[in-house]
């Protein structure tokens, strides 16, 4: 009867177990093949950015599309104002930036979604945002090396940051 | 010799009982048949207990854990999660175990159930820690900060951290004293008040769970999956521990009627009540008590019902007993009972009752106040006449608590008796009892031992036998292993430990 249990227990275990398995492995599979096209922002110009890359293995999928609104909104290639990149999906929650142009330079990054879908994401949120508007602003670009132990909120940020300044036309 | 044996009657047909005739039963396996039942029942619990398991590192896996799992820190992060959702489910498992449900008692009995709750102890706690140590190296390699920063950050940066500190701070506590060196050293009621601690330990560990691990953020089904356990626990424990004690009071209305002394610090206590007919057939099963008088109110004692149930109004009006011994501070105050106090009980638990039987024969060994119980017990088991043996074992005849009412009951159902009095085998030493020799019978009186005798002189058919055997642990223990000796098996083995 003891044997019984035991052999029933692990076989239960055991299925269980290999079900849970095979459900992780589908749930990359499908995050590194989806990426959704949602463009956010309905003010100015619609442009079409690149699909989202280097997302493998994450689990972000970037979306496409991006919106700024320009303050003089007459000329592309001078640009002044804020523009907005586009909201990125993380397993942890969305990310969307936003930068601010004067003279043809980014003066500010606003974080306007951030990796919040639970207390450890907002902490890693929290800490990385402003380490990565350092970078950024240092370096006029979103070529920045991304904040270690914040690996997917940074792919995210530098994501959206390049949809903003593709729709800066910088 | 301090022995006797009666000769086996024919029993006296008891009226009033007709669901409990033992031919009836017998005539079809039944015993066997709700053995096998019991047993089925066992290996769903056994199934239950590790799937549950399984299913707490499946959700990790199922989410993808496993395959994001690259670099150091990360491995260390997923081991932290990993031991995080074992010990919780632990203790998931411990709480339930302690929960009292129905289903439980009936499959393995309270005092397996609390056996089991207690080996859950030390695993789930060092799990518990572990999860901590893991998650906050692992949290730390990532963000290139020191352990201590980084468990300083979580608990200043991450909302419900501070309180799953607390939660660990309180678990540690809670296992600590629980450890038996511990409970000897300080009374049973501190730490009884201590235990109840582990309530605050999991509260505080509840809103962490649920905020901090992206695993159950908001919208995932293993959020729903950990809600739903945690919703079925909780309930389980309101249900059972609370609200259905309460409701049995409210049904019930017992209070004192008399207490009546049966021998030197030891009495009887008769309560009267109403829907007794409900408790037909839990004489023998144990309820916990608690006389709502002024400074008694809130302690609670473990009694079995020392007869079974009396009935006859037409709502079920009628008496139950209990025999207490004064044992100690809480039961002294029991001597002198008033009567007309009220009384609230929870219960039945146990499985010293019919509900155990594996087999048509019956043996019956009982030490001191663990008699007591065993009286009820013979009052109802079926059995035919002559398939039944009583051993009873006092220092003294005083000591037989209930002698002349298991004398009566014997003559009217056909029982063979043993009185076994005297002094205890001076060789009862355990250095003694491990050379297995044939005499380490020291549950049984001096000159019993002398003269050769041992449990098959008075038992020769017990292998053959369900054997209840009720009475202090270390003289039980030695019951059960010369039982074990003649060829009892496990499962035929029904003990009650009397001695909390």
């Amino acid at each position: 009867m003891k044997i019984r249990g035991a052999v029933a227990a692990a076989l239960a275990s055991a299925g269980i177990l290999l079900a849970g398995w095979q459900a992780g492995t589908q749930v990359h599979g499908i995050s590194t093949v989806t990426s959704s096209t949602t463009a956010t922002g309905t003010k100015g110009s619609t442009g079409t950015g690149s699909p989202g890359t280097g997302s493998t293995g994450t689990g972000t999928t970037g979306s496409v599309g991006s919106s700024g609104t320009g303050s003089s909104g007459t000329s592309n290639s001078s640009a002044s104002g804020t523009y907005t990149g586009t909201a990125v999906q993380t397993r942890f929650g969305a990310v969307q930036v936003q930068i601010t142009v004067s003279n043809g330079k980014i003066t500010e990054v606003t974080p306007l979604q951030l990796t919040d879908t639970d207390g450890r994401s907002i902490q890693i949120s929290n800490r990385a945002a402003p380490l990565l508007r350092t970078k950024v602003l240092a370096a006029q670009s979103a070529n920045v090396q991304t904040v270690s132990g914040a690996t997917v909120t940074s792919r995210a940020y530098l994501t959206s940051l390049q949809a903003a300044i593709d729709a800066a036309n910088l | 010799m301090n022995t006797k044996l009666l000769p086996a009657s024919p029993a006296a047909s008891r009226s009033g009982r007709p669901e409990l005739s033992p031919t009836k039963r017998q005539a079809r396996g039944w015993f066997d048949r709700q053995y096998r039942q019991r047993m089925l029942r066992t290996d769903l619990l056994t199934v239950i207990a590790w799937a549950s398991v399984a299913a707490s590192v499946a959700l990790w896996l199922a989410d993808g854990g496993a395959a994001a799992t690259t670099t150091v820190a990360e491995a260390f992060t997923a081991a932290g999660i990993v031991t995080g959702l074992i010990g919780m489910d632990l203790v998931l498992l411990m709480l339930l175990l302690a929960a009292r449900i129905p289903f439980v008692d009936r499959t393995i009995g309270h005092d397996r159930a609390l056996e089991f709750h207690g080996k859950l102890g030390k695993p789930s706690l060092y799990l518990l820690l572990a999860h901590g140590v893991l998650l906050i190296i692992g949290y730390g390699l990532a963000e290139g900060l020191d352990p201590v920063s980084e468990a300083v950050n979580l608990w200043i940066q991450v909302p419900d951290m501070w309180l799953a500190f607390v939660s660990m701070a309180l678990f540690i506590a809670v296992v600590v004293t629980s450890l038996v060196a511990v409970r000897r050293r300080f009374p049973y009621e501190f730490w009884y008040v201590v235990h109840l601690l582990t309530y605050a330990a999991v509260a505080t560990s509840i809103p962490h769970q649920f905020s901090v691990g992206g695993l159950f953020a908001a919208g995932t089904w293993q959020r729903w999956y950990w809600l739903a356990i945690w919703t079925y626990t909780g309930t389980a424990l309101v249900y059972f521990r609370i609200l259905e004690p309460v409701l049995a009071t409210a049904r019930h209305q017992l209070t004192v009627a008399r207490v009546e002394a049966v021998a030197p610090g030891v009495v009887n206590i008769v309560m009267r009540g109403r829907k007794l007919d409900e408790l037909a057939g839990t004489g023998g099963r144990f309820f916990i008590w608690r006389f709502l008088a002024p400074g008694m109110w809130w302690h609670p004692h473990p009694f079995s019902l020392s007869a079974e149930p009396v009935f006859n109004g037409p709502a079920g009006e009628g008496t139950l007993r209990v025999t207490v011994r004064n044992l100690g501070n809480g039961s002294a105050q029991l001597l002198k009972l008033r009567k007309g106090t009220k009384v609230a009980l929870e219960g039945p638990y146990g499985l010293l009752s019919t509900a155990a039987r594996t087999k048509n024969k019956v043996v019956m060994i009982g030490a001191g106040i663990g008699i007591t119980p065993l009286r009820a017990l013979l009052e109802t088991t079926p059995f035919a006449p002559g398939e039944a043996t009583v051993l009873l074992r006092g220092h003294t005849d005083r000591e037989l608590y209930l002698s002349r009412e298991i004398l009566d009951l014997c003559q009217a159902r056909g029982v063979r008796l043993f009185h076994l009095t005297g002094r205890r085998s001076p060789t009862n030493s355990r250095s003694r009892s491990n050379s297995r020799s044939r005499t380490n019978s020291t549950w049984l009186p001096e000159d019993a031992v002398r003269n050769g005798y041992s449990l098959t002189s008075y038992v020769p058919d017990i292998a053959d036998a369900d054997v209840y055997v009720c009475g202090p642990a270390a003289w039980a223990e030695n019951v059960i292993a010369d039982a074990v000796q003649a060829g009892v098996r496990e499962e035929q083995i029904h003990h009650e430990r009397f001695d909390w």
